[in-house]
């Protein structure tokens, strides 16, 4: 809750091949140490509580994979305003509630708590069968991926961009 | 005239549900209910890791995980004979308790009343105090109900790391040692909530006062004792539901059953199949043409006739197959839904279809003979034997349920034993079966695992949605969705919201699906590529 917090969501569906890209990104991040001031969430598929989950955050990084008919393991770097889509209302219901619904839904419930500053990452994905395992190129961009994020999470280096 | 009329009440998003259904004279007279997702979670866990299911599991959905982790875990215990210490048991139900009571806000205002503003209400006496509380984002109901309904699932994070998809209920306990602060920290946070919207909100009085409702007379003269009530979203809930005849719909079969959740911490140390029910504080049963029974899972029968799923008949879950076919085969034979069939055999009676869910519960809630720890309330079996079922009472139940789970968490963070265990390390045996069963906020939620050399063998889920939503059966008859379509008024073919009522009612839960991104196009995206293998 403190202010000044960067918070990293890697969002999607840990069964569906490389739509658990955002999860499993989550998890290597874990293991190779969270530095001070970072706090990382597994935002999964429960989409509306991605809004929860930045509240008071200076700063959210968000990981998805995407599927823009791109060749797979693309990497987008996009600001959040860019993203922001609200939900449809007739007919909304939770299990089609995803991060860009949560990131126009979280300005209207955080209000003076919505973080500043959303930068979101997307990975091409390859396949999304039931229970296969991350496709070779979307696991090497989401390895590159890791690389850019502890080096902007460290402080070590200005961000490149 | 007879229409044929196809909708998705749910949402427009291709691969959930869909409904057909025949309007004769502006009435609902048959149904068909479509779920179009394969589910293939049953296929992921053959011949994986016994505790495969941990991970797997509260990964199906987004919004009731935690109530798979806890009926994924009894399976193992069942399955593995485990010691499970009072400690964890409690712990297990604060955390199944509060993802329902962060479920039925956030489903209240975010999914149901949103259609209560509909234009089809436009000449309602109260239409404009209904758009003025329930207007999605603008509503005085809605932005704090829904912004209220992330504080449950806090205390979910406390005990279990994270909501959603934690996996810390492990085999013979939970993986958590609670210090002082984590249990003083989840009181103050229930107590807001209790506070902030279910009394201040919801109910315009103490959550002991509702509670002193046993009969729907004593419900209706609540509303009518002071301004309070009457003016609360409940209070307006049931003046207006009444006023626009969701009292008169919706009904089903009006046969329920539940499997009950949460455990006396004492009674149930030791999990068995056997002594489930026993030990269970909100209890299972089956109520069917007014008569309640015993439930047992070995009575549980799943459908596949009209399912997507090789050859015909109703199997137990041990022996469940899930072998899909190709959807264009399976309609030549008959099959018209993803979904299986959930029934329950009924000894002398027969094979039923049951509705499962709040209402469902609450009507349970009411058989007699409960043990001393156990929950016993008469209101809703009152209410569907006075007025009768309908979407008005369903909604009613599900709510009922906020105050009555509250006062249970409360109760179990007071018994938490800080200086005793919460895991006891089990014996992973090599072969097994188990059974387990919870209620999730939308019904019966359980699993069957069978593990045969170290690995599963067999592995089914069966759902609340299943049950809810599931096709005709072998005997063509219907599910308890399609029949609680039947008799539905449509007063306009081109916006039938009166489906939508009936469908949210139940509140199904569709499998959380892809959530890859693909609101935006490569080009519109181009711009933007980092790594330049584009």
């Amino acid at each position: 809750m403190e202010g000044g917090e960067t918070v990293v969501i890697g969002c999607g569906n840990l069964l569906r091949g490389d739509d658990a890209v955002g999860p499993t990104l989550i998890r290597h991040l874990w293991e190779r140490g969270v530095p001070e001031g970072v706090r990382l969430v597994d935002g999964g598929t429960a989409g509306m509580d991605v809004a929860f989950q930045m509240r008071g955050a200076a700063r959210v990084i968000l990981i998805d994979a995407c599927a823009t008919e791109a060749e797979p393991g693309v990497l987008y770097r996009v600001p959040g305003e860019a993203l922001e889509n609200l939900p449809p209302l007739d007919g909304l219901h939770l299990h089609a509630f995803r991060w860009d619904h949560a990131l126009a839904f979280g300005r209207w419930l955080l209000k003076d708590d919505y973080p500043e500053d959303i930068t979101v990452y997307l990975i091409e994905a390859a396949r999304t069968d039931f229970g296969a395992p991350l496709s070779p190129p979307v696991e090497a961009a989401m390895h590159d991926l890791l690389d850019r994020l502890i080096e902007e999470l460290s402080g070590a280096h200005a961000s490149n961009r | 005239m007879a229409t044929d009329l196809h909708i998705s009440p749910l949402g427009r998003v291709e691969g959930d549900l869909d409904v057909r259904v025949m309007v004769d004279d502006g009435v609902v007279t048959d149904a068909w209910t479509t779920a179009g997702m394969f589910r293939g979670f049953e296929m992921i866990l053959k011949g994986k890791d016994p505790q495969a299911g941990l991970i797997v599991t509260p990964r199906i959905c987004g919004i009731c995980g935690g109530s798979h982790l806890t009926k994924t875990v009894y399976a193992l215990d069942t399955a593995w004979r485990t010691e499970v210490p009072p400690n964890a048991t409690l712990i297990r139900n604060i955390a199944q308790a509060c993802e329902t009571l962060q479920s039925i806000p956030r489903w209240f205002y975010a999914l149901f009343a949103i259609d209560l503003t509909n234009k089809n209400y436009a000449k309602a006496k109260e239409y404009d105090e209904a758009v003025r509380r329930f207007a999605p984002f603008v509503g005085t109901g809605y932005e704090k109900g829904v912004t209220l309904s992330g504080k449950p699932v806090e205390i979910y994070a406390i005990f279990g790391g994270q909501w959603p998809h934690s996996s810390f209920m492990v085999p013979g306990g939970v993986m958590c040692g609670p210090t002082l602060s984590d249990v003083t920290r989840s009181i103050a946070i229930l107590e807001y909530w209790k506070d902030e919207w279910l009394e201040k909100e919801w109910l315009g009085c103490s959550v002991d006062r509702w509670l002193e409702n046993k009969t729907w007379d004593d419900v209706l003269a609540w509303v009518e004792e002071n301004e309070s009530h009457y003016n609360s979203d409940c209070g307006f809930f049931i003046r207006y539901a009444m006023e626009t005849g969701l009292d008169k719909f919706g009904a089903g079969f009006g046969n329920y059953f539940a499997t009950g959740t949460f455990w006396n911490p004492d009674e149930y140390t030791h999990p068995t199949i056997e002594g489930r029910n026993r030990a269970l504080i909100t209890r299972s049963g089956v109520y069917q043409d007014g008569q309640y029974y015993e439930f047992d899972q070995a009575n549980v029968r799943e459908d596949h006739t009209h399912s997507f799923y090789e050859g015909a008949g109703a199997l137990h879950p041990f022996d469940g197959r899930t072998v899909p076919v190709d959807p264009a085969e399976g309609q030549k034979q008959g099959k018209y839904s993803w979904a299986k069939s959930p029934r329950y055999e009924i000894p002398g009676v027969g094979m039923k279809p049951l509705e499962a869910g709040p209402l469902a519960r609450q009507v349970v809630a009411g058989k007699p003979d409960p043990l001393p720890w156990q929950d016993y309330d008469p209101l809703f079996h009152n209410a569907v034997t006075t007025i009768g079922p309908s979407v008005m009472v369903r909604v009613m139940a599900r709510m009922h349920e906020a105050a009555k789970y509250y006062k249970l968490v409360r109760s179990w963070l007071d018994q938490v034993d800080l200086h005793e265990k919460f895991y006891v390390k089990p014996v992973e045996h090599e072969e097994g079966q188990g059974f387990g069963a919870t209620e999730a906020a939308r019904g019966a939620l359980a699993d069957w695992i069978k593990i045969k050399d170290g690995k599963i063998e067999n592995y089914q889920v069966v759902t609340p949605t299943a049950w809810n939503i599931g096709p005709r059966d072998g005997n063509n008859v219907n599910g308890p969705m399609e029949q609680a379509f039947v008799g539905s008024p449509i007063a306009d073919t081109t916006d039938p919201v009166e489906l939508g009522h009936v469908a949210r009612s139940f509140d199904s839960c569709l499998v959380c699906t892809v959530h890859v991104y693909d609101a935006k196009t490569r080009k519109e995206m181009s711009r933007f590529v980092v790594n330049g293998n584009c």
